[in-house]
């Protein structure tokens, strides 16, 4: 199978609305193993779709280089690179039947016929489209499209998948039910996978390794959990986990951070990495399900301790969600549902500094 | 809503009655309107029909009739016995087929190029194509006449009568209105599936592009039918005549036979009346598209 | 040499596809554009053409028939454009509320002339013209004791008739773009209007008109550039005559080109044509598109 790099690779627009140049992707560089499931996210405009179609050669990158199993792929037309792609739009062809729209692509390599209806049908019996293989694209659901787009991929039987946010134009419930199954998918084929979405959630769930992007820069390259723990910046920080991380205008004071009129104590162990910024101004980021309603704060250190008055209180069931004010910023926290808290009240939360992220307020980098 | 809005506005059975007899009288006046301008469209074209099948012979001075009082095909007769018409149509049907097709391949083509690839210079030459559809034919025309029948030396040739419309910007900025239409993504699936670029506008492209290019080839076939000054200028002998050029010269030859000249103009805008009414909904749908849009 | 052979093989295709028309274009209009320059400071023959500077702008400037013409296709623009704008839009807003059966009849209806050559439609009204009780529209006078009328065979009348026929034959492709356009505001619009207690009269001024105007430029320029252009009903009907009262520029133009063989003469006037053409077009989206809202 296959591995994908890049060298340093800049991809410029032609920006023909305002003139001039812009530029989609700076200089980035990675390494995709082979066998893996590799997701890009990022908000739109940020690069992940013309990275993708870079790796497909949909796109030919301003500089740097790209490498598929050890080969540079730099002009090598999309078809020589042994790629298959799945459209945002799905992209069958409509007015070709679905056995047609999965053999088309075989049918150009000068396939024989026989293994051609061989891998139809394999496809079609993997994404349960056997009995729809004499209809038209336009007769079918959007999930049926979405399986053909994905065997379309399959019956290639190619070295790398890319799928270009696949599931955005579903509903919610069929997008968990194709995550699953493109979850179940990448086990079965073992083929290299990248994956673009706009969706944390979906990268979350699907992402061996994630890709972070925003603005043509990669912010962070990282497993879900990595990520998610130790965010490399601020932007990493606020786009992982849902709802976003709060952020606190900081001073630090010795062990201790002022944060408004609280004083928040920084754990023992940790005090002596953030000597340097003593007395500066930092930012402290702490994520909605790490601050507590003190009622249901168990197996947690209690000491951080601050009363807040109540904006608003959002109840989804399971959790609620309480927004209130600390300077400027309105924090989120997220508090279990049974918690009694309604807008107006001025309970007493437990901010968990154990879980604390800690940025520079300039370059946004954590420290 | 209705319960709603007549809480507050409420109005009078008096008020309503008004109003709706207001309505009925404007809708009254509207249909007179139109039916008159639809009569005057109209009659002419009826008045043809139904002259071209009275036989009043050369008589300069006859009544009108609304309702024919006889029925004769005397006139189609004198029309193709002392004329080439069959020739004419044969050569109008074929010089407009070939124009037709040329226009639907070479108009394809380029729209799909203009609205799909991305090539240095795109922009300019579809605008320096665009821009030249300001000029009027008059400004050109001479020189492309000289050129054409002095320099080719092509006068009297279907060549000649064809060479100045094989393609026209017009029709190219149809089908690149039209393309730009198309998803993108279907041009990238046929490149991942290994198609070469002609064979995606030949598989692709031109399949789901029926509905333009028919409009297209239905606009290209009439109006190149009705051509008439082109043909008439760089054709000479009766037998290379367009259908159009064939009638008019008719006229200046038989200015008495009204008649005929009646069954002439039956013959030269059946085909197109024909046409008209077998694809009714490609010619009314047709010219919205590249029409205004932004 | 090797970026050469690389950009053929990225871009070789799209040029491909816009070969054909690109060649065409240098061939019969950049080519005619700037021979017809030339030729128009030539005493134009074909093999010995001779440089004489300006002589044929002075003759053309010093020519009676020239100024007349230029007056008479004047005459006809102002007299036929914006009449048949008024015509079109007034048509186009009373077929819109009717049920979309009855809005296919009209439109189909209106549209049906276009269909038909300018040949058959000038041939049909050069009778209805007629100067005997034999001609449609003098029968009709003739009804209410009206003398019969030379219509296209006195000065005074003549241009007037050829004028008065486009009001009847020319709106089929505008009433449809107006009404794809009328289709297209929001209904929202007039609701919100009518809780606002607007007249019709205001509604029209302040919604529809406004909202209309990308297709009412693009009716305006195209019509103009045309009715500048016209050539065939004129030749057909009055050849200019009498006494040059239908001598439109279009028909100079050809009657010095292609009669008399002053291709210089011709060239100088076609590019007058042609100047004033583009500069009235932009005017018109000069003077039009500054406030037109999308």
């Amino acid at each position: 199978m296959a591995s994908i790099r890049f060298d340093n690779v800049t991809k410029r627009f032609v920006d023909e609305k305002n003139g001039g140049m812009f530029t989609a992707v700076h200089g980035a560089s990675f390494e995709i193993k082979d066998q893996e499931f590799v997701v890009f996210v990022g908000p739109s405009g940020c690069g992940k779709t013309t990275s993708l179609r870079m790796i497909a050669g949909l796109e030919r990158q301003t500089d740097g280089d790209i490498l598929i199993d050890g080969r540079v792929v730099n002009t090598v037309h999309p078809k020589d690179r042994d790629i298959a792609m799945v459209f945002q739009d799905y992209a069958l062809y409509p007015h070709m039947s679905i056995s047609d729209n999965l053999s088309f692509g075989l049918k150009n390599m000068g396939r024989p016929a026989s293994e051609i209806k061989e891998k139809v049908d394999y496809a079609a019996n993997v994404l349960g489209l056997s009995h729809l293989l004499d209809r038209k694209p336009k007769e079918m659901s959007g999930g049926q499209r979405q399986r053909v787009a994905v065997g379309r991929a399959i019956v290639r039987n190619p070295k790398v998948f890319l799928f270009d946010e696949p599931l955005s134009n579903l509903d919610a419930k069929l997008r968990v039910q194709m995550r699953i199954e493109l979850a179940q998918l990448h086990k079965r084929l073992g083929a290299t996978i990248v994956y673009v979405t706009h969706d944390q959630v979906e990268a979350m769930t699907l992402g061996q390794r994630i890709v972070v992007m925003n603005q043509g820069h990669i912010q962070q390259i990282a497993s879900p959990r990595e990520l998610y723990r130790n965010p490399a910046n601020m932007f990493v920080a606020g786009f992982i986990g849902s709802p976003p991380m709060n952020f606190f205008d900081a001073v630090l004071e010795g062990n201790k951070l002022r944060v408004g009129d609280m004083l928040l104590e920084i754990p023992a162990d940790r005090v002596a990495d953030y000597q340097g910024y003593n007395g500066k101004d930092i930012i402290l980021g702490l994520r909605p399900e790490d601050i507590h309603d003190i009622d249901f704060a168990y197996n947690i250190p209690t000491h951080n301790q601050a009363r807040v008055q109540v904006e608003v209180v959002e109840h989804l069931g399971a959790e609620n969600l309480v927004y209130f004010r600390v300077g400027e910023r309105m924090i989120t926290a997220k508090v279990a549902g049974e918690s009694s808290i309604t807008t107006g009240d001025t309970p007493t939360f437990v901010f968990n500094m154990d879980k604390m992220h800690l940025f520079d307020k300039t370059t946004e980098q954590r420290i | 809503m209705a319960e709603i809005r007549t809480a507050d506005t409420q109005m009078s059975t008096a008020a309503l009655q008004k109003r709706e007899s207001k309505r009925t009288v404007w809708r009254v006046i509207s249909y007179v309107i139109l039916s008159f301008w639809v009569l005057v469209t109209i009659i002419p074209m009826y008045w043809m029909v139904v002259t071209s099948f009275r036989d009043i012979g050369f008589s300069a001075t006859f009544t009108p009739e609304w309702f024919p009082s006889s029925f004769s095909i005397a006139t189609y007769i004198r029309f193709f016995t002392k004329t080439d018409a069959v020739q004419w149509l044969i050569n109008s049907l074929f010089v407009s087929g070939v124009i037709t097709l040329s226009n639907v391949l070479f108009a394809s083509l380029a729209g799909y190029a203009f609205a799909k690839l991305r090539f240095p210079g795109r922009n300019m030459i579809f605008w320096v194509l665009l821009a030249t559809m300001m000029i009027p034919a008059q400004a050109t025309l001479i020189p492309i006449y000289i050129m054409v029948v002095n320099v080719f030396n092509l006068a009297d040739t279907y060549i000649a009568v064809m060479l100045p419309f094989l393609v026209t910007v017009g029709n190219i900025f149809l089908m690149k209105q039209y393309m730009s239409t198309l998803p993108s993504t279907l041009i990238d699936a046929a490149r991942i599936d290994g198609c070469s670029e002609f064979k995606i506008f030949r598989k692709v492209i031109m399949p789901i592009s029926k509905p333009g290019v028919a409009v297209l080839a239905i606009f290209t076939f009439v109006s190149t039918w009705n051509e008439f000054f082109w043909p008439f200028l760089v054709t000479n002998s009766s037998g290379m005549r367009t259908i159009q050029v064939g009638l008019a010269t008719f006229k200046f030859a038989e200015t008495v036979d009204y008649g005929g000249l009646m069954a002439g103009s039956v013959i030269a805008a059946l085909p197109m009346i024909v046409l008209f009414f077998s694809l009714q909904r490609y010619f009314l749908q047709g010219i919205t598209i590249g029409a205004v849009k932004g | 040499m090797d970026k050469w052979k690389q950009f053929f093989r990225d871009y070789g295709w799209c040029y491909l596809f816009i070969a054909v028309p690109v060649i065409l274009f240098l061939v019969f209009t950049l080519y005619p554009v700037l021979a017809a320059l030339v030729m128009s400071f030539q005493k134009y023959h074909v093999l010995n053409p001779k440089w004489i500077g300006f002589d044929n702008y002075r003759m053309m400037f010093q020519d009676e028939v020239f100024w007349k013409a230029m007056w008479n296709t004047f005459v006809f623009t102002v007299g036929t454009v914006p009449l048949n704008l008024f015509i079109t839009l007034g048509l186009a807003i009373l077929i819109f509320p009717r049920s979309t059966r009855t809005q296919t009849f009209f439109k189909a209806a209106f549209y049906l002339p276009t269909v038909m050559s300018g040949v058959t439609l000038a041939l049909v009204w050069f009778w209805i013209y007629d100067p005997t009780e034999s001609g449609l529209l003098n029968m009709f006078l003739g009804l209410f004791g009206i003398e019969n009328v030379m219509w296209l065979g006195k000065s005074n009348s003549s241009l007037f008739s050829i004028m008065f026929m486009t009001y009847f034959i020319n709106h089929g492709a505008g009433i449809i773009l107006y009404l794809a356009a009328l289709g297209g505001i929001p209904k929202s619009l007039y609701e919100a209007a009518d809780i606002d207690h607007a007249s019709e009269w205001s509604k029209f001024k302040n919604i529809t008109w406004p909202l209309l105007k990308p297709t009412t430029l693009y009716l305006l320029v195209t019509s103009i550039i045309l009715s500048f252009q016209v050539f065939m009903s004129i030749y057909l009907m009055t050849q200019g005559g009498p006494n040059f009262a239908t001598t439109t520029i279009a028909y100079l133009i050809y009657e010095h080109a292609f009669v008399y063989y002053k291709f210089g003469l011709a060239a100088a006037e076609s590019f007058v044509l042609g100047f004033i053409i583009i500069l009235a077009s932009i005017a018109q989206f000069k003077f039009m598109s500054s406030d037109v809202e999308y």
